[in-house]
């Protein structure tokens, strides 16, 4: 499994700063979840689409295809569950849980997306550089940057791990979910320990080059907002504002929505 | 509390943070998508074992490996969203209540054999009794959250985090545990054998904090379950009612608070003296 994400190109969006992309993706977060109704989801899913076009990193999509898909069927059904309306349509489903469940499964899709994209256009580096100078101490953030490095290493010896097991009579998929359950510890033991072994050399080979030695330390990689970060931050904030205005105005419920 | 921020100024630690979070959060991914049980909010989760066992072996590193792995986990597994915030802290009480409490369990753990493993029936039922607390900490942590902003009822969500996390620690924990400990110690990795005792908060009351927490806990999870089950009209383990409630959300947030008040009044030295010997 390979599981980097990031996609090497230089379009518009990869070129902009990492703190404008980070930014932008917590308004994207912001806008999402103050709306229930789709309609009024539409605006800021369109920008999401397009900033997914222009970054040409929408095909990243494609390798999560099969979560997204059990994502938004049982999301489209048990949604419909958890709320009612007044306009029965047919068997449990009302006319105002179907909207519910199409602007749930909207969020969700569109929050990922939204995501994806943050990944796809941002190196780890970058990403985490981008958090560090928007106050994150770095201790912290190269804890974070080490654990993105090593989820796709250890997701790959994971999966190796598990086919091994398998092909030894491991069957992971019969058996009551306690049983499941009990049948993960071949898989837990070697990945945990295989992984954790390196840890003091690890040590030893960052203290060797100074780490933790100063309080304040530089990057090799340099950031500069633009122009562009600057337009588009601002847009980005005229845009959130406006949401939560109408959102306190009231707008974007869905009339007659039973939820729970 | 003072070790959950005096561990980022040792290197080891911090490698175990960044260790640990990946190991947890791959495991949530690969098996991720599985069998979801609240769609972009939670799914069945074997992984769920990591964080106490983190806990108890590297201390405040696993607490916040176990933060930081669940929104990796999110992120990557393409569930981010809005329960991915309190998913941040809750997870890291998963990680945390174990090793505050595993010292101060009235004598299940002795002063004599600290070491966090389950080579007794006593220290078996404290695996259990600091792996159940975690696990509903974490619940009411997350459910407090998802219920306030209407997103899923607490009565629901909070059954579900909590059987979910301890089925995964009760079945599995105590094995893991027996089998990494040995490992761990000779590779000098357990957290009391990197960190100075010095670094780690003294508490206050390590024996009544440890009391707090479980009622903070337990309590926060069953009197929550209550007022969304008597004033918000919500069944238990079901959907109906109204989320969102005022009693619910003032009923569990004295609980909370109680939670971090343990936290403050819980220590951790007294795992040290097993290297004094």
């Amino acid at each position: 499994m390979d599981a980097e994400l990031y996609l090497d190109l230089n379009t518009v969006i990869h070129r902009l700063d990492a703190r404008t992309k980070i930014t932008l993706f917590i308004y994207t977060f912001i806008g999402l979840i103050l709306f229930e109704n789709p309609l009024w989801l539409l605006p800021l899913c369109s920008l999401i689409l397009l900033h997914g076009i222009v970054s040409r990193s929408l095909k990243n999509l494609r390798r999560i295809r099969y979560i997204l898909i059990v994502l938004t069927i049982s999301s489209l059904i048990m949604w419909n569950i958890f709320a009612s309306g007044d306009t029965p349509l047919f068997w449990f489903l009302d006319a105002e849980s179907a909207i519910f469940s199409v602007g749930r499964t909207m969020l969700m899709l569109f929050m990922i997306t939204g995501g994806m994209i943050l990944i796809s256009t941002t190196r780890n580096e970058e990403l985490v550089l981008g958090m560090i100078k928007m106050g994150l101490p770095y201790r912290v953030g190269f804890a974070i940057s080490t654990s993105l490095r090593l989820v796709p290493t250890i997701a790959s010896s994971l999966i190796t791990v598990t086919q091994a097991q398998r092909s030894r009579g491991l069957d992971l998929e019969s058996g009551n979910i306690l049983a499941r359950i009990k049948k993960f510890i071949p898989l837990l033991i070697p990945v945990f320990i295989s992984t954790i072994r390196s840890t003091n050399i690890f040590g030893m080979a960052l203290e060797s080059k100074g780490f933790g030695a100063r309080d304040d330390r530089t990057f090799y990689l340099q950031m500069k907002m633009g122009a562009l970060d600057y337009v588009l931050l601002i847009f980005g904030l005229i845009f959130t504002l406006t949401m939560i205005f109408l959102n306190l105005q009231g707008y974007g419920d869905i009339p007659g929505l039973i939820r729970f | 509390m003072k070790e959950v921020f005096s561990m980022w100024k040792n290197t080891r630690m911090i490698i175990l943070v960044a260790l640990s979070a990946a190991i947890y959060a791959a495991f949530l991914i690969v098996f991720k998508g599985g069998i979801p049980i609240v769609p972009g909010i939670t799914e069945v989760r074997p992984a769920n074992v990591f964080p106490p066992i983190f806990g108890l072996l590297f201390g405040p590193a696993g607490a916040w490996g176990a933060a930081i792995g669940n929104t990796i986990g999110d992120l990557f597994g393409g569930t981010l969203g809005a329960g991915s915030i309190f998913g941040f802290f809750g997870n890291f009480f998963l990680g945390f209540v174990p090793y505050k409490m595993w010292g101060a369990l009235f004598n299940l753990v002795t002063k004599d054999d600290m070491a966090p493993t389950t080579n007794s029936v006593k220290k078996v039922i404290a695996f259990e009794i600091v792996a159940l607390t975690a696990s509903a900490a974490c619940a009411v942590i997350i459910a407090w959250y998802l219920d306030l902003t209407g997103i899923v009822p607490y009565a629901f969500l909070a059954i579900t985090i909590t059987v979910n996390n301890f089925a995964a620690a009760f079945l599995l924990g105590p094995i893991l545990l027996t089998l990494l400990y040995p490992r761990i110690k000779r590779w000098g990795l357990l957290w009391t054998d990197i960190m100075d005792k010095e670094d780690v908060a003294r508490g206050f009351s390590p024996n009544i904090g440890s009391i707090l927490m479980i009622v903070g806990s337990l309590g926060g999870l069953i009197v929550g379950i209550m007022l969304a089950a008597g004033v918000a009209g919500q069944e238990i383990y079901g959907f109906a009612g109204v989320s969102g409630s005022v009693a619910v959300w003032a009923g569990v947030l004295p609980f909370l608070i109680l939670i971090i008040i343990a936290g403050f009044m819980l220590s951790g030295q007294e795992q040290f003296i097993e290297d004094e010997d």
